[in-house]
């Protein structure tokens, strides 16, 4: 029960730890536009300035109890509610907030607007840690936003490292096209022969195999110590052998071969009966195969008297 | 008499005859020729009868639109074929091959791990190869892991980096594992002299159960740590042989080692055979793989034996490893092992090398899943 408990609390704080971990950290500010004329319009059909977030992670991330705000002295300025299934975003996608100070209207409309912030901060959900913020640029001009160039890449301290104008808005999208070709041939240009990357990918093969190498060559003379020991302590003396492992195969083949002849020696052997029994083999039946069914009744003749 | 004839004559369009082409009948031979080797000669008969037959199911030449062939969506072989496509299949078989693989030759001599990682150039060298014959990088990294010998980690990895290609890499690594005893021989012999094949190396030690149940956790979680993208396979490998070892599951270890195992094996023969269609499969690239795939596994059995002999510059006399289990760290299992023991029996009758080879045979397992892994970190 004690190792039940131990291992359920183990378990328990993993799971809070990579919960925590993988979660909330992982969002990123990722686009904004500040004045929207002509761009993306909000389910009441208006225009007003957004905020994207991007979930940079492989696992779905609920960012309710999160805060988004325009003024790092109020870093809770509006509290994404609890409750809503939209605030669970999955991996790597993107959610939109509507800057249009209108919180009543839902979940994704926050509690101020761009026209006058300085910046936008993403904070965790107690209220202290910031996962991300940017600076709002306000000489844009209107329908133009300013964002990551490649999605949840770059600085999260405000440097706009990694940030760039926008060719064209991209809310709740992607910021560049995604080109499914693009890895290999990046791959191909960089390395044209396929040299880097097998050196590479050689040395990692080898990596992994000399770790475990080391790992079982550790774990093999443990168990040989152990063994040394155990028979040691059987014994009650210091046995002088080899080592546990170094028993050549042919000892085991002596001493199975000198048991056998032992036991033929002894007569251990049980003596055969020589007795032949003839088993009656039964076939198994079944109507679905016998020709029985299938064939005719053969015809009586009914012979009047 | 005009209705009947219009009738038959419609029935003929649906016959194979009337949509003969020469490539179907060409696929036909090969799909024969497989169901000959594997049943006259005994090579790979597991898998080569299921590829020849299903060659032969995917090459009757078909009216477009019965909705029967592998290609067309819906079609009972189409669903089947899923399990290719979107890579299910490859992952159960690792669990199967898990669960029938004993480590023990490996952890009791851990160091023959390194040789399951230097036969792994194959894979780099066909890379390279495909690279310079004008295949793009992705095309190239599936092309690349028939190198490493595994069948179902080539399907893996070129449903994900080439599915075009898939046809002709499965068939093609399936076809060079069944030929490892023809490939092999020659470029061991050539790389050895007579002193080297004489070696006779120490018995394994045995190896305790916790080391055995050690190994399938702490090679997981080592190996999937360093290669993520490898976890399917890996973690499938390696968690059947957890079931195997941990000695309290063994029915679930039975059924993956045999039923499953089977099973999947026929799914993926069959369906792996239908996908070469001769108007997918008889091109120009499909040659240039073949060729890429004899000089992959021609450079992984080079990389093999020749680490070996390095290897034993470093270590002392008694310890030196025999250089013809080279060639095992292709992940052939068991058959570059059974080649290694044969091939060690023509120099000295009683050197059997079979337990020794099956180290680098398995760790070939190990390192051709990380490979690949790192194939589809890069490439995918």
């Amino acid at each position: 029960m004690k190792h039940i408990k131990l291992f359920l609390a183990v378990v328990g704080l993993t799971l809070c730890f990579t919960a925590g971990a993988q979660s909330q950290d992982a969002m990123r500010l990722n686009e904004y536009l500040v004045v929207n004329t002509d761009d993306f319009q909000d389910d009441f059909g208006q225009q007003n300035a957004w905020i994207e977030l991007f979930n940079s992670s492989y696992g779905t991330v609920d960012i309710a109890g999160c805060f988004l705000s325009d003024d790092p002295d109020n870093l809770k300025k509006y509290a994404i509610p609890g409750g809503d299934l939209q605030t669970k975003v999955k991996p790597r996608q993107h959610v939109l907030f509507w800057a249009d100070n209108q919180p009543y209207r839902g979940t994704f409309h926050v509690s101020f607007d761009l026209a006058n912030a300085k910046e936008i901060i993403f904070t965790k959900g107690d209220g202290k840690t910031i996962i991300d913020r940017i600076p709002v640029r306000h000489d844009l001009g209107e329908n133009i936003a300013f964002g990551r160039v490649e999605d949840g890449i770059g600085s999260v301290d405000g440097s706009e490292e990694g940030w760039a104008v926008m060719d064209r808005t991209s809310p709740s999208t992607n910021n560049s096209l995604i080109d499914k070709a693009a890895k290999p041939d990046r791959m191909k240009a960089i390395d044209p022969y396929g040299w880097i990357l097998a050196l590479t990918a050689m040395s990692v093969v080898f990596l992994a195999l000399i770790l475990l190498y080391f790992i079982f060559k550790a774990i093999g003379n443990a168990n040989i110590r152990a063994g040394k020991k155990r028979s040691a302590a059987s014994v009650g003396t210091e046995v002088e052998q080899s080592a546990y492992g170094e028993v050549p195969g042919e000892v085991y083949a002596a001493i199975a071969t000198a048991m056998h002849l032992y036991q033929e020696d002894d007569e251990g052997h049980d003596e055969e009966s020589f007795v032949v029994t003839l088993h009656h083999t039964d076939r198994t039946y079944s109507p679905w195969s016998s020709k029985i069914y299938t064939l005719r009744q053969t015809p009586a003749v009914n012979k009047r008297r | 008499m005009g209705h009947i004839l219009e009738n038959l004559k419609a029935f003929w369009q649906f016959t194979g005859f009337a949509n003969f082409e020469w490539g179907y009948l060409i696929m036909i031979v090969i799909g024969c020729a497989f169901i000959f080797m594997a049943i006259k000669y005994e090579w790979e008969p597991m898998l080569l009868v299921p590829i020849g037959f299903g060659i032969l199911i995917g090459n009757i030449p078909l009216f477009a639109g019965l909705n029967v062939g592998v290609y067309e969506e819906g079609s009972v072989l189409n669903i089947l074929y899923q399990g290719v496509q979107r890579g299910f299949y490859p992952p159960l078989i690792f669990l199967g091959i898990g669960a029938m693989t004993d480590f023990s030759s490996l952890i009791a001599n851990p160091k023959l791990l390194l040789i399951g990682a230097a036969a792994q150039f194959g894979i780099f060298g066909a890379y390279a190869i495909s690279l310079a014959l004008g295949f793009d990088a992705a095309q190239a990294g599936a092309i690349g892991i028939i190198g490493g010998a595994d069948g179902p980690t080539a399907i893996f990895l070129s449903s994900r980096l080439a599915p075009t290609l898939m046809g002709a890499i499965a068939v093609s690594a399936y076809s060079y594992m069944a030929l490892v005893p023809v490939i092999q021989p020659p470029i061991m012999r050539l790389l050895t002299t007579k002193k080297e094949r004489l070696i006779r190396m120490k018995p394994p030690r045995p190896v305790s159960p916790t080391e055995k149940k050690l190994f399938p956790i702490i090679g997981f979680l080592l190996t999937a740590f360093i290669v993520p993208s490898g976890i399917p396979l890996l973690g499938m490998l390696f968690f059947g042989n957890l079931l195997k070892e941990s000695g309290v599951t063994k029915r679930l270890a039975n059924t993956a080692s045999g039923p499953l195992v089977d099973i999947v094996t026929i799914l993926i023969g069959v369906t792996v055979g239908a996908s070469t269609q001769a108007s997918q499969f008889l091109r120009w690239e499909s040659v240039k793989i073949f060729i890429i795939g004899a000089l992959s596994f021609v450079i992984a059995t080079f990389a093999g034996v020749l680490f070996v002999k390095f290897f034993n510059l470093f270590l002392k006399e008694g310890n030196k490893i025999n250089p013809l289990i080279g060639n095992s760290g292709v992940s052939a299992v068991p058959d570059a092992a059974r080649v290694s023991n044969n091939v060690g029996l023509e120099y000295d009758p009683k050197n059997y090398l079979l337990m020794h080879a099956m180290g680098p045979n398995v760790a070939g397992v190990i390192g051709s899943a990380v490979a690949a892994g790192m194939l589809l970190g890069f490439l995918g």
